[in-house]
């Protein structure tokens, strides 16, 4: 079965139906995807902001880092979930769709990036005096902050062409 | 075509400013967390109240303005839809009540000379002040779904 098919499929399978007919259950998952948005991609922005030197000045980004994204994880927990099963409803729709297909892109850049960071950056973070970031590092964060505004872009247009 | 009317009637207008609603919205309640955890005595423990609010409020004015300017670009373009949307009423009064509250706790708590309070007065009001943000956020949600 191709990815397309796949997709077309998971459109059609009886919990996609159910879900995308439910009066309340399909605003009740768009409104969680939404409102979990600070949770998750606002901790982040938060700690990119320190890292530029924005905001938090004087913490140790290693400190700020273990705080912010202890709460990241819970949001990007919501995240997926509710990401999951939205996409399951219109997985169809959602395959040939631009902005769907330029959002998972930009996800996979910021993965990419996220990886970098952990690699590079994360193991000498407690050396950085505070209010240090290496150049590397802020080009991280200055990438991190650019595509993620790009996904929320791209989820909320795409959201209105279902 | 004016602004109001690329916003109201063009192809990418609605997305191009409920994308930015949404991005201010997320700077925005990203500080509320962080003031009201902190304030729960859950997150930052190694900083105070009194740090976070100057370090974090020009960013939580930055997503004020940004949710309040792109909010009156959606709503100058149907007013009419609005006024009559019975979420959209409960949205701003509570909206109004949120800011209140913030406002009020943040003199209170993170003021310089604050009394020490108990970490049960502490929990409860930063459990409200999120439970009023957030009904903001549901209700700006239900102005697409209940009239």
């Amino acid at each position: 079965m191709s990815l397309a098919e796949w997709f077309q499929w998971l459109e059609q399978t009886p919990a996609s139906t159910a879900i995308a007919e439910s009066i309340w259950l399909f605003p009740l998952l768009e409104g969680s995807h939404i409102l979990a948005l600070p949770l998750s991609v606002g901790m982040i922005v938060i700690f990119d902001l320190h890292l530029l030197g924005l905001t938090l000045t004087g913490s140790r980004a290693a400190t700020v880092m273990t705080e912010m994204l202890r709460w990241a994880k819970l949001g990007f927990a919501v995240m997926f979930i509710t990401g999951g099963l939205l996409l399951m409803c219109h997985a169809g729709r959602a395959y040939g769709n631009p902005f769907f297909r330029a959002k998972m892109i930009f996800l996979l850049i910021l993965g990419i990036n996220a990886v970098v960071y952990q690699v590079v950056f994360v193991p000498k973070m407690p050396q950085w005096a505070a209010g240090r970031t290496p150049a590397g590092a802020r080009v991280c964060a200055v990438l991190s902050l650019i595509v993620w505004v790009g996904v929320i872009v791209c989820g909320r247009t795409m959201a209105y062409q279902f | 075509m004016s602004v109001i009317e690329f916003i109201r009637d063009s192809q990418y207008g609605m997305p191009i400013v409920q994308s930015v609603h949404l991005v201010g919205l997320t700077l925005l309640l990203a500080v509320v967390f962080v003031l009201n955890l902190r304030l729960a005595d859950v997150a930052l423990k190694n900083v105070s109240l009194e740090f976070l609010v100057q370090q974090l409020r020009r960013w939580l004015f930055v997503g004020l303005a940004v949710v309040v300017l792109s909010g009156l670009l959606i709503f100058i373009g149907t007013p009419a839809k609005y006024l009559a949307s019975n979420p959209f009423r409960v949205k701003m009064a509570v909206l109004g009540l949120a800011m209140l509250f913030q406002y009020g706790m943040l003199r209170r708590f993170a003021a310089p000379d604050a009394m020490p309070r108990s970490r049960a007065a502490r929990l409860i009001v930063a459990a409200l002040s999120l439970t009023l943000w957030f009904t903001v956020g549901w209700a700006g949600r239900a102005i697409a779904f209940i009239p």
